[in-house]
Parts: C-alpha cells; structure tokens; sequence
C-alpha cells in the first residue's frame, strides 16, 4: 500500500502480572475496510483492543491514528478521537430511556441545558435504520429494561454510531442477535465501509468473518501472527495460523481445505480407533456416574453428556459458550428449562444448589472471592460450612474440637499452608485460598464434582498441587467436571474434553487427539451449518438437531 | 512476639475498647457522685441495661446476616408483646404461661411479616421495618382503644424483679441465661454459622450449599421473639403497659449492636459485643443525667447532643481501626 495507513499500531506490549497479554504486536488497517482480529482465547486480541479504546495503558509501543499519534489515557480521550466501540457486555444504563441512553456523554446542549430535539435529529436516523432488528418499531422512548438481550445488543450499536466514528470496534457484537440483526447489522457494516469508516470485528463465528470482513489479522500468544485477504484465504489456513500448526491435526489426516468429517457419535463409547482409549472404559455396559440429556437452560441449547465414575471430563471451547452456564444449571444455581440428569441411572432435579449438595454434587465457582469464600471469617468456618449441619449434634450444636479436626484433615489433604484455622480467610494467598474453596467439599464425599476454572489467578505451584486435588476427588469415585479457558490444562488434567459453542457440544476429543493444537482448532473450528444450527436454537424453542461431534476424518 | 500480637489484637478489638470506654465513664460517673460505685447503683444500671440487652438481641442476628439487614420494629414488637400479656394476665397468675405464649406469639407474628416482606417481596429491611412500626402501633389502637387494659401478673413481676442474692433481681439471671443461650447460638451452632456466612456473602454461602433466605427469615423472627421477652420483662418491671413502652429501643437497640463491634454490613460481630454496647449506653445516659446536664429551660436537648456525640466518637474510633487492620 502507498497511502499512509489509516490505523497503526507497533511494538505493543501488555503484562498483567506475570502473564504477558501482548509481547510486542504490530497491527495495522486501513479506511473503509472491514478488518476481523482472530485468536484463540489468550492470543492478546481482546487486550490489542483495549489498547487501542484506551481502556488499557499499554506498556510499550505506539499507536497512529490517521497519521497522528494516539495516547488515550481513558476511552473518553479515543472517544474524541472518532473510536467508538461496541462491547458483549452491555453498557446501557436500563433505567434509561433508549433515546437517553444514546446520547450518554455526548449530549447535545443549548444554553447550558439539555436539547432534546437536536438528540432526536442525531439518534432518530440510526434508530430507524436499525427498525428491522427492532420488529420493526423505532423504540425511541422505551426503556432499555424492557428490550430483550438481542435489542439491547442493537441499541448498543446504535450508541457507537451516534458518536460518529472514524473506527468502530464490534468486539462479539453479534452473539447475542438472532440472524434477523445480524442482516441488518451487517447492511450497515456495508455502508459505513462505503464511507471510510474502519470496522474492526472480533468474532468466533468464522461463517461471519468470510460474510462481511475484507482482511483478517491473526493474533497468537500476545502477537500477530498474520494478515491475509479474508476472500482469498480457506478456513482452514485460518486455522492453521491460529493453532500455529501446518495442520491442526497432529496425524497430518486433516489436509488444508479438507473440511473435517462429521459424525455423530454418542458417549466415549463410540470411539473408533484403539489409540483414542487412552485409559476409557470402552464397554457399552458400564454405566456412567453422571449422564446429562438434552439439558436446555439460560444460554444451554440441549446438552448432552456422560462422566463415568474417576472420569475427569473437561468442558473447552472459547469463553463463554455456556460451560459455566452448563455447570450452574447442574448445580442448582441457574435455571433448567428441560433435559433430564441422572446420577448412577437416577433422576437427579436439584432446584438449589442445598439440593444438589444432598444429591451429591460439590462446585467450584469460577471466581473464589465473590462466590467460594466469606472472606472475612476464618478458614475454619469457610471449610466447615458445606458439611457443618452432617457433625452437629441434632443438627444444631458443634463440637469445636470435632470441627478443628475436620478442617486440619481437609487442609493437610489440599496441602494449604496456614497460620491459624481462626485467621480470616482473605489473609492466605490466592492459591491457598482456591484450595480451601476445593477443599471444603472433601467432607461431604461428592459423586459429581464440578469446577469452573480450578486454576485461575494461581501460580505455578499452586496449579500442580490444584491438578493433583482434582486427580484425587477423581480417584475417589467421583465424576469430575472441569471448564477452562486454558487449554493447556484441560490437556493436563483432563480424560476427555467437549468443545461447547453457543451453548451446545460440537466437539469431543480424547485420546491421543487430546492435545492443545486440536483443541485449538476444534473451538475455531465452527462451520456454517454448527452456526446456522445454533441460530436456529436462539430464535426458536424447537427441539435441537443431534450435537455435532467432529470426529477425525481419513486415516 | 506472640503476646504482642495478642496486646494489639486486644486493643483493636471492639469489644474491648468499648469496655474500656464504659469504665472510663464510670470511673467519671463516680468522681461525680460517688453513689455510682455502690453496689446498689451497679445493679440498678445493669438492670435497666438489661431489657436494651435482651430487646437488641435479635437485632444482633438480623445485622450479622447481612442484605443491610435491620430491624427497627424491636421496639413495637416488644410493646405488642407487653400489652397482650397484661390484658391476657389482668393482674393474676391464673394461665400465666398461656399469656405468655399468646403474647410471644403476636411478636413472631411481626417477624414473620417482615421476613416475608424482606424476602418474598425484596422490599428493603430499612423500609420494611420501619413500615411495620406504624402498622404495628394502628393494630395497637385498635387492640386496645388507645388505653391498654390489665397488668403484669405477680409471677412476672416477681420473676424480674425479685431479689435473689446479693440483691440481684431476677431480670438479670435471665439476661445471663438468654446471653449464653445466644452465644452458644452464634458461636457453636451450625445455624449460627451458616448465620455469620451468609452475612459474609450471600452467593458463596448459597453456593454451599445453605439456603440464605431460610437464615435470614429465621434471623427476623428470631428478633421479633426476643423482642417480644423484652416486652414482657419490662412488664414485668413496670407492672403497667403504655403505648410506646418500646420505643425507644428501637435506634438505642442498633446503636448497642454497632457500638459492640457488629458491623452493619453483616457477617462481622458478636452478642457479648452487644452486652457491652448496651451496658455503655445505659452508663452514658445515667452519667448524663447525674451530671445534670440540661434541664430547666433546656430540657433534654443538651444532654441529647453529648449522647450523639460519645456514640460518634466510639464509632469514628471503629472505623480508625478497621482502616488499620487494612
């Protein structure tokens, strides 16, 4: 290219901590095209983002927008600078009108107050653009809180666009819009393109990147990988950038452009080949600890699974595709619409997580501070508190020798190191505590056990020592569960992984095809049908289509 | 090193410093007029601090168990409570314990309402109980015409205020016993556990697999019943009923919880905290009044303003500490 380029950024670096986001990216884009970030979950595409809405200071390199340098320092700076973005998590205030909300920050005053007329001119064009994905209405004056999640998400779209921007990020933008928005949606991506506008687009739909982006860069561990012109790329070299293998497929069966075979499988029983029953029990007869059919709830479009008794199953997929949402409904702390699940062949309905604690499930929430500690109460009380009622003498007194000796025998399982059983809880490190949120359901002998993110915020140490906790309740008989974004350890700590996307499994590995590239792959690996399919599940309420397993093809 | 640590963790303790402050303000009271150090003044304070005590008991649990949990209807329980056994007890032993029950019943009755209204409808505890007061006093009018009838039964009476040894009268055994009775609760109890879990986090105590909303409906009932004793003692004290017997316990009750180290924000506290925080209240108030600060054409005003302002003194000294802990 001749012309200067539009957006440039270079050498950017982020660290968090230990963990390095970004190690030195180099992203540019031009005016007037479409230009889609892809990567894996951790491949710095979220943080290249933040950067530049100024949402995250960075800690080394640059950014040039339209030939002058950009150093943001809060995203009301890129504001003024003509980015707009458009985020999953909503920003809407609801007690808001949408009009009102609109207009937040940027609203148009005469004499000091309030112009409501000169808002309407700027919100109304926008509004009524977008009609179709409204049903048709232009809900200027509705409240926010009466929209469903799908307008919410437009009006979202629509609050960036009044800002006029030069570059608009629409980062997961479309997954919560039936295809209906996503038409409209992408009309509009059209036009702006028409007029010079930048897009950036972040998705995990890849039928939607080859629909609407121009180029696409690749984003893999905290650099960029590639860019490449979206038309004159198969998917699978996209995927082959991202997983960073010549083939995702360590076998070499699956060639560039060779779409993946699918077949149905059912259960861990069906696979084929001697080399992917690594340690399973390949007889039909035995039945599972935990079998899962059809589960439909809050974000889950029929999830079906079997964990046999010792299995660690892990839940992989990028963020958000209803793993923890899958784990919740099992436990009792969100809602089930239909399925059925059966421990040791009996229904299980647990309608609270009390009920399902008694039925034998134990979780481990995905954030230690807000859902798995009291954090001002000591460890003591934290580790008694699931299975204090089973000591207490009639259910009400407690022995405070006996609940001691419980929680010493808990600590020294996990391997926590502590002052005094008394010292509040918040005074241990993060690795002890997350041992104390595992290891409190030791005393209630679980039979399923399900863990959200066992090891996040933890260091090293602490996550071997974690891994070992998870091979024991395994051990112990238990059916264990466990959802991470980190694909490294769900090859670690896992038998077998299902891949989750929007809500449903479209992918089992196991085996020797259980490792991180495929993994990889498998959760990007998202075909037009797989979406198509899903769509379906968001807009009606039909029974779902058998879940896709992407089975190796070939060999 | 370990004595040290015992030192300063004493003297940051809540419990402790309002203890402090309460016998420094006795020592104060004394050298004012030296009938403070008998005997007889000892265990008239005491008494007096113990229907606060025994009122603010369940405000005790309602603040652990956090959700801004409070009850301000303690007083219109205890009131209720009082004016239906003395029209139940007319004066007479005949089916003492029936208005007893009756009268402990009608309080629950109030915690049972609010717990529903906190719960069921998630109306706020603040509004909730403060709305329960005036709908509390209509049912009074109503029950009683504006003039309560009837008297303590001599049982009762007799039971509060009779001597046992050294003249101390029967209220304060009980006080005793329903203290025990409530730390044994709190500290050695699953329910009291499970109480101070919740207050600590609601979500992680749900995730484990407790029902919050049972706890924290049990915590205002429990209130309203303790309450409800309250009333019945100072009947007993009192041997006759007015309309707004409780009302003053119903901030003097939250103020002895928070002066006792139990935070509003729940899961933090204890009731052996609350005794102290009544017993300061009580010696402030009595100091005050020895002192002869206001009166005449002041009235209470004056003494008022110095009460508030010790009460914000302790208080601002908790929150010193508490920044320093951090």
């Amino acid at each position: 290219m001749d012309s200067p380029t539009f957006l440039r950024m270079s050498g950017v670096r982020k660290r968090y901590g230990g963990v390095t986001a970004l190690d030195g990216a180099d992203f540019e884009a031009d005016s007037g095209t479409v230009h889609a970030v892809l990567g894996p979950n951790g491949s710095g595409k979220s943080t290249l983002l933040k950067v530049l809405t100024g949402v995250v200071g960075p800690d080394a390199g640059q950014v040039r927008l339209d030939g002058a340098p950009l150093r943001p320092r809060g995203p009301r700076d890129t504001l003024t600078a003509g980015i707009s973005s458009v985020y999953q998590e909503l920003s809407l205030v609801e007690d808001f009108t949408v009009l009102d909300n609109l207009v937040l920050g940027v609203e148009p005053s005469r004499f000091g107050l309030r112009d409501r007329r000169a808002a309407l001119a700027r919100s109304l064009p926008w509004l009524e653009r977008f009609a179709p994905a409204f049903g048709g209405r232009v809900p200027v004056r509705e409240r926010v809180s009466d929209l469903d999640p799908g307008e919410r998400q437009v009006v979202e779209v629509c609050k960036a666009l009044v800002r006029d921007p030069r570059v608009l990020v629409l980062d997961e933008a479309t997954a919560s819009l039936r295809r209906g928005q996503v038409e409209v949606l992408f009309e509009v991506v059209d036009e702006l393109r028409a007029r010079g506008v930048l897009i950036l687009f972040i998705t995990h739909r890849l039928a939607e990147i080859y629909a609407v982006c121009d180029r696409a860069t690749v984003m893999r561990n905290g650099t960029d990988v590639a860019t490449v012109a979206v038309a004159g790329t198969p998917e699978a070299e996209l995927l082959e950038l991202m997983s960073g293998r010549p083939s995702a497929a360590p076998s070499g069966t699956r060639g560039p452009g060779t779409p993946a075979v699918e077949t149905p499988t059912e259960g861990p029983a069906t696979a084929p080949d001697a080399t992917a029953a690594k340690d399973q029990d390949t007889d039909p007869a035995t039945s599972p600890r935990l079998e899962v059919r059809d589960l439909t709830g809050d974000r889950l479009h029929g999830v079906s699974l079997k964990v046999r008794a010792g299995e660690v199953l892990g839940l992989g997929g990028l963020q958000g595709q209803g793993q923890s949402e899958l784990m919740a409904a099992l436990f009792g702390a969100a809602r089930r619409t239909g399925g059925t699940v059966l421990l040791d062949g009996t229904p299980v309905r647990a309608r609270s997580p009390k009920q399902a604690v008694r039925a034998g499930f134990c979780y481990v929430p995905g954030n230690r501070g807000t859902q798995g500690l009291a954090l001002g109460r000591p460890i003591l009380e934290n580790l008694a508190l699931p299975s204090v009622g089973r000591r207490a003498f009639l259910g009400v007194g407690l022995s405070r020798r006996r609940e001691v000796a419980a929680a010493r025998a808990v600590a020294e399982r996990v391997n926590t190191r502590y002052g005094s059983l008394n010292d509040p809880v918040s005074t241990l490190s993060g690795g002890n505590q997350q041992k104390i949120v595992v290891g409190k359901w030791f005393p209630t002998e679980p039979a399923v056990v399900l863990m959200d993110d066992p090891a996040k915020g933890i260091d090293v140490g602490a996550k071997a020592e974690m891994f070992d906790v998870v091979a024991e309740l395994a051990a112990s008989g238990a059916a264990v569960i466990v959802g991470s974004s980190d694909d490294r350890e769900l090859v670690e700590v896992c038998d077998r992984v299902l891949v989750m996307f929007e809500g449903r499994v479209v992918d089992e590995v196991s085996g020797d095809r259980l490792t991180e590239d495929t993994l990889i792959a498998s959760a990007m690996h998202v075909t037009g049908a797989d979406v198509a399919a899903a769509r379906e599940g968001h807009t009606s309420e039909l029974p779902d289509p058998e879940p896709r397993h992407a089975e190796e093809g070939g060999a | 090193m370990t004595t040290t640590l015992t030192a300063r963790r004493l003297t940051r303790d809540p419990v402790v410093i309002s203890g402090v402050v309460t016998l420094l303000l006795w020592v104060v009271a004394s050298f004012y007029s030296p009938a403070f150090a008998s005997w007889g003044h000892i265990v008239t304070t005491l008494t007096v601090a113990s229907f606060l005590g025994v009122i603010a008991i369940g405000q005790t649990l309602v603040i652990i168990a956090g959700g801004e949990g409070i009850d301000l209807s303690v007083g219109s329980a205890a009131t209720l409570s009082a004016i239906v056994a003395s029209r139940f007890m007319d004066g007479s032993n005949d089916g003492f314990l029936f208005a007893v029950l009756v009268a402990l019943g009608s309080a629950c009755v109030i915690g049972v309402v609010n717990g529903i209204g906190v719960l069921l409808f998630r109306v706020p505890p603040l509004v909730m109980t403060l709305g329960m007061i005036a709908v509390v006093a209509g049912f009074i009018r109503l029950y009683t015409g504006g003039r309560p009838e009837g008297s303590a039964a001599p049982l009762l009476n007799q039971l509060v205020t009779g001597d046992t040894v050294f003249g101390i009268p029967g209220v304060l055994w009980l006080w005793l016993a329903l203290s025990v009775v409530v730390i044994w609760l709190l500290r050695r109890t699953a329910f009291g556990w499970r109480l101070y879990a919740v207050g600590a986090n609601r979500t992680t105590a749900h995730l484990s697999g407790v029902n919050p909303s049972a706890i924290r409906f049990s915590a205002y009932v429990l209130s309203s019943l303790f309450a409800g004793v309250g009333g019945l003692l100072l009947l007993g004290y009192s041997q006759n009923v007015y309309t707004n017997l409780g009302a003053d316990y119903m901030l003097n009750s939250v103020a002895a919880v928070v002066i006792g180290g139990t935070a509003l924000i729940g899961g933090v506290g204890g009731y052996l905290g609350t005794i102290v925080g009544a017993i300061l209240l009580t010696v402030l108030s009595a100091l005050l009044r020895t002192m002869q600060i206001g009166g005449g054409e002041w009235g209470d005003a004056p003494r008022q303003i110095l009460f508030g302002l010790v009460l914000i003194v302790v208080l601002t000294a908790y929150g010193r500490q508490r920044h320093l802990r951090a």
